[in-house]
């Protein structure tokens, strides 16, 4: 059956996939080097924890100084690729992939695939 | 370049208004298409200053997403000499407004944000506007610190008053320097309008004091107080001292000679 798979598609196709695979795997390594880093996952509140997480200005304040800079270079942009904020921050994009995620995980952002990029944005509903 | 410029204070009464209203109009003088914002939504005064009649749409209804930023839009561009264009977008006074706007939640003020942000595209991308003034509430207010996020540059007025002093470095210390903005320091009101030389040790003294540039210093001048508020300096009093001051704080600005 796979053999059957694999020849019915181009292999081109079959390597897009992998390398969409592999960056989904590294976005999760991202994020797990980063909870590492930064000790425990208490400070990182699920959006199912908090359905209303608003990245508001007071919120903004309140974050640590690494993750205030990406939100706040998302709140310009509204809606941007990790290599589009680490332009602005002067930053790794992997970094700027790790802190973004961060924010998803928290719930102040949201996190789109379109083709082999990762889009991320405030939540439409909570700008509605 | 600075395009969005906030006008801010620790305190009330330190000439925010005054500047904002001053420094755009300097700049209309000089030809710059420029808007001043009122965003104190508590104390809104920019409307008695301007003294516009028939306001139809308010910066609040932008806010509230009810109607589009060109609807609030008051051109008084002929009450300033020159070929400038001038506008003013106006904080309703009326109590029920404030009211309604002293009781806004988290999520609100997050698209307050966005929508005062979209302002960069709608107005000086689509409409080419050179400069948009945000006269800010005093302190740490929902709708100031919206209004620091947006600008480019933040001017800080300041008086030499004791409970000014401290609650401004705190400020400046805990709130801009966490959102990374270039800023400068308008001192105002000095009472010794000291010899140059006097003024520059003055001047560096304050630098060091309050750790951040300084956009200038203004006297404290009588007539100022006189006018109560009724006068647009650089427009009525184009020789007096304050406008000179005014005048040059706005060629800096233009010219970006802010550090």
């Amino acid at each position: 059956m796979i053999r059957n798979e694999l020849s019915s598609k181009k292999p081109l196709n079959i390597l897009e996939k992998i390398e969409e695979s592999l960056e989904k795997l590294n976005d999760k390594i991202e994020i797990m080097i980063e909870i590492q880093k930064n000790g425990n996952t208490n400070n990182l509140r699920s959006p199912l924890q908090l359905p209303d997480a608003s990245l508001d200005v007071m919120t903004l304040l309140s974050m640590p100084d690494h993750l205030r800079k990406t939100a706040m270079t998302i709140c310009r942009c509204t809606r941007a690729t990790a290599e589009e904020i680490s332009d602005q921050t002067k930053r790794a994009r992997a970094v700027e992939s790790a802190y973004l995620n961060q924010l998803v995980i928290m719930g102040y952002l949201k996190k789109e695939r379109k083709g082999r990029k990762a889009y991320f944005f405030i939540d439409k509903e909570s700008l509605s | 370049m600075s395009k969005i410029i906030a006008v801010h204070s620790y305190k009330g009464g330190t000439g925010k208004t005054l500047f904002s209203v001053n420094l755009a109009a300097a700049l209309a003088k000089a030809g710059k298409k420029v808007c001043v914002f009122d965003l104190d939504f508590r104390a809104p005064s920019l409307f008695a200053i301007l003294k516009t009649p028939n306001v139809d749409f308010w910066l609040n209804d932008y806010l509230n997403n009810t109607c589009e930023i060109s609807k609030t839009l008051i051109n008084l561009s002929s009450r300033i000499p020159g070929n400038g264009t001038f506008y003013a977008c106006l904080a309703n006074p009326s109590t029920e407004a404030i009211r309604d706007m002293s009781s806004k939640d988290r999520k609100w003020e997050m698209r307050a944000l966005g929508r005062l942000l979209a302002l960069r595209d709608a107005l000086l991308k689509n409409q080419e506007f050179d400069y948009l003034f945000f006269d800010t509430s005093p302190g740490l207010q929902y709708s100031s610190i919206n209004a620091i996020v947006a600008a480019d540059y933040v001017v800080v007025a300041t008086t030499g008053d004791r409970s000014d002093v401290d609650g401004t470095k705190r400020m400046l210390s805990e709130l801009y320097n966490l959102f990374e903005k270039k800023t400068g320091l308008v001192l105002n009101k000095v009472l010794d309008p000291s010899p140059t030389a006097k003024k520059t040790e003055m001047q560096n003294k304050i630098k060091a004091d309050y750790q951040v540039p300084m956009l200038g210093m203004v006297p404290c001048f009588c007539e100022v107080l006189r006018a109560e508020g009724g006068l647009i300096f650089v427009q009525d009093k184009p020789d007096h001292p304050f406008t000179k001051i005014l005048t040059e704080m706005a060629r800096k600005i233009e010219n970006n000679e802010i550090e």
